[in-house]
């Protein structure tokens, strides 16, 4: 074997490593897409049941049950980075291995649940609210676009949930119950510190401003900018784990 | 003899103690090495340092060659079962399943026979098995892996001598047929005694001994006997413990003990008995109970 064939096989071995371990995760069938959508199909079937109960408002019902998905996103991420770790670190892998596979696999099934999620929208809007005038899938401002930006929104939240869940999972594997507080004083400073230089500069107006101005396009990308953030700061944290 | 796993003055220091203290010692390619020692001593560090779980303080460790910190490559060829594994919420034979998919040579058949042999319950979830069950999925995927090194750090915790009889007997019929570099630690030493054929003993960090097994059987030998005739017979001879009741005196000594001493033991109504590894280990790692050290 030549030393190209030898490189590109390698990079193919890893490849596939990553892959597995993204399939590692999913043997978790239950987590991965029993319980989030049975949640949400069973707040579903609540709110259908109670709202064809109570007559309709001229504005029509909004419930915030969409919600519970976006947090379970979260919960996934969290999950991802505790007792899975050491196994994959039994069976071979790599740190990066084991980030990269689990992004894949949080970029991958954010993609599927986005889908899902815009169908549902689509249904909910041809069937005026599933005949009720429910607002579920359809939430004000954020999910109120055309498809394909509902479809691109849903899925950076999605991923964004995921990676803010591993980066907690991953702060507390490093620094335990204290890294995770201290993480979040952190974000609680940080944004302190932002309102108080805003008050500060005397700019409230100008913030107002920009977020009035700012469409939903240029807040998803704001978000996805963290998501970037979350992780890359997830993988730092990684590179510094032990078991 | 070629070295798969190096460390070069190896030192890793947890806030003001040291796990492992200036470790320099190398483990042979197709070689079952027993890594022997106390609570504590080092030895989980020096098997997490060699798969790239631990960092070094200081010093270095390769493992074919390379540093296997981060290393796809090398952590590949490396099956590492520690005790206590943990594993994420699933059924063994999802576990088996997955370590199936990042072994390269996993011996499905053999995983399946070892299943069947340590009576594990396929289709039941890893965290309700009993702790030696437990532990046995771990050897399972250990074995089948036929890791190029393979390390068992404690595998048998809670496990029954029949499964760990088992265990050993599966170990050394599959190493006749794939030879590969066993690592493993254990506190059962005289159980393994007869597996290992090189020994390395790591005690408050420090490597103590790191000999063949072979060698190892005549480096002391214990006198038993009348007191008077054990004394007169172990002077000149490094004594390691000294015991006896009433007249009766059982003297280890450092060997080795010269064919012409053995017939003089036998004019004197002495018993000479080697020492077995386990209290070669215990001389070795027990710093305080090493009387004339």
């Amino acid at each position: 074997m030549s030393t190209t064939t030898i490189a590109t096989s390698r990079r193919a071995s890893t490849l596939d490593a990553i892959v597995k371990v993204g399939r590692l995760h999913l043997i978790d069938r239950v987590s991965y897409a029993v319980l989030p959508w049975g949640i949400l199909a069973f707040t579903f079937l609540v709110n259908v049941v109670i709202f064809s109960l109570v007559p309709a408002p001229p504005e029509g019902f909004y419930t915030g049950s969409l919600l519970s998905i976006y947090i379970f996103m979260i919960v996934l991420g969290v999950l991802s980075m505790t007792k899975a770790v050491p196994f994959a670190f039994t069976l071979g892998v790599s740190r990066r291995t084991y980030y990269l596979g689990t992004v894949g696999l949080a970029v991958a099934t954010s993609a599927v649940w986005a889908a899902l999620l815009t169908a549902l929208w689509a249904i909910e809007g041809w069937t005026d609210g599933w005949g009720l005038q429910m607002h579920l899938f359809r939430v004000p401002w954020v999910f109120d676009g055309p498809w394909y930006q509902v479809l691109l929104t849903s899925f950076v939240l999605l991923v964004t949930m995921f990676l803010a869940g591993m980066w907690y999972g991953l702060a507390n594997r490093r620094w335990g119950i204290t890294g995770v507080l201290a993480l979040t004083a952190a974000l609680v400073v940080v944004v302190l510190i932002l309102i108080v230089a805003i008050i500060l500069t005397d700019s409230w107006s100008a913030v107002g401003r920009y977020l009035g101005d700012l469409d939903l396009v240029g807040a998803t990308g704001i978000i996805a900018l963290i998501a970037v953030v979350l992780g890359l700061c997830g993988f730092a944290t990684i590179r510094r784990i032990t078991t | 003899m070629t070295p798969v796993i190096r460390t070069e003055r190896l030192t890793r220091q947890y806030r003001g103690q040291r796990a492992l203290d200036d470790v320099t010692v190398e483990f042979q390619r197709d070689t079952i090495t027993g890594l022997l020692g106390r609570n504590g001593a080092g030895k989980s560090t020096l098997m997490k340092v060699i798969t790239g779980q631990e960092f070094p303080s200081s010093g270095s460790v390769t493992v074919f060659g390379q540093n296997p910190l981060e290393n796809d490559g090398v952590l590949r060829r490396m099956a590492f079962v520690k005790e206590s594994q943990q594993y994420p919420d699933i059924k063994v034979r999802h576990a088996i399943e997955a370590a199936s998919w990042f072994f390269p040579n996993w011996d499905a058949d053999l995983a399946e026979q070892l299943l069947d042999e340590f009576a594990l319950p396929r289709k039941r979830r890893i965290k309700k098995l009993s702790r030696g069950m437990h532990s046995a999925v771990g050897i399972v995927i250990g074995l089948a892996a036929r890791a190029e090194i393979t390390l068992f750090d404690e595998p048998y915790l809670g496990l029954d001598a029949v499964s760990r009889q088992n265990f050993y007997d599966r170990l050394l019929a599959d190493y006749a047929e794939h030879p590969r570099t066993i690592l493993l630690s254990t506190h059962l030493i005289d159980e393994v005694a007869n597996l290992l054929e090189h020994v390395v003993v790591i005690d408050q960090g420090r490597i103590k001994i790191d000999a063949p097994a072979d060698d190892l059987r005549g480096t002391a030998v214990t006198v038993v006997g009348p007191s008077r005739s054990v004394d007169s017979f172990v002077d000149g001879h490094e004594v390691w413990h000294r015991g006896g009741i009433g007249s009766l005196a059982t003297v280890t000594i450092a060997g080795p003990i010269a064919n012409g001493q053995r017939a003089t033991a036998r004019d004197l109504g002495l018993d000479l008995e080697p020492v077995s590894l386990q209290q070669l280990v215990v001389h070795a790692a027990g710093t305080e109970q090493a009387g004339a050290r």
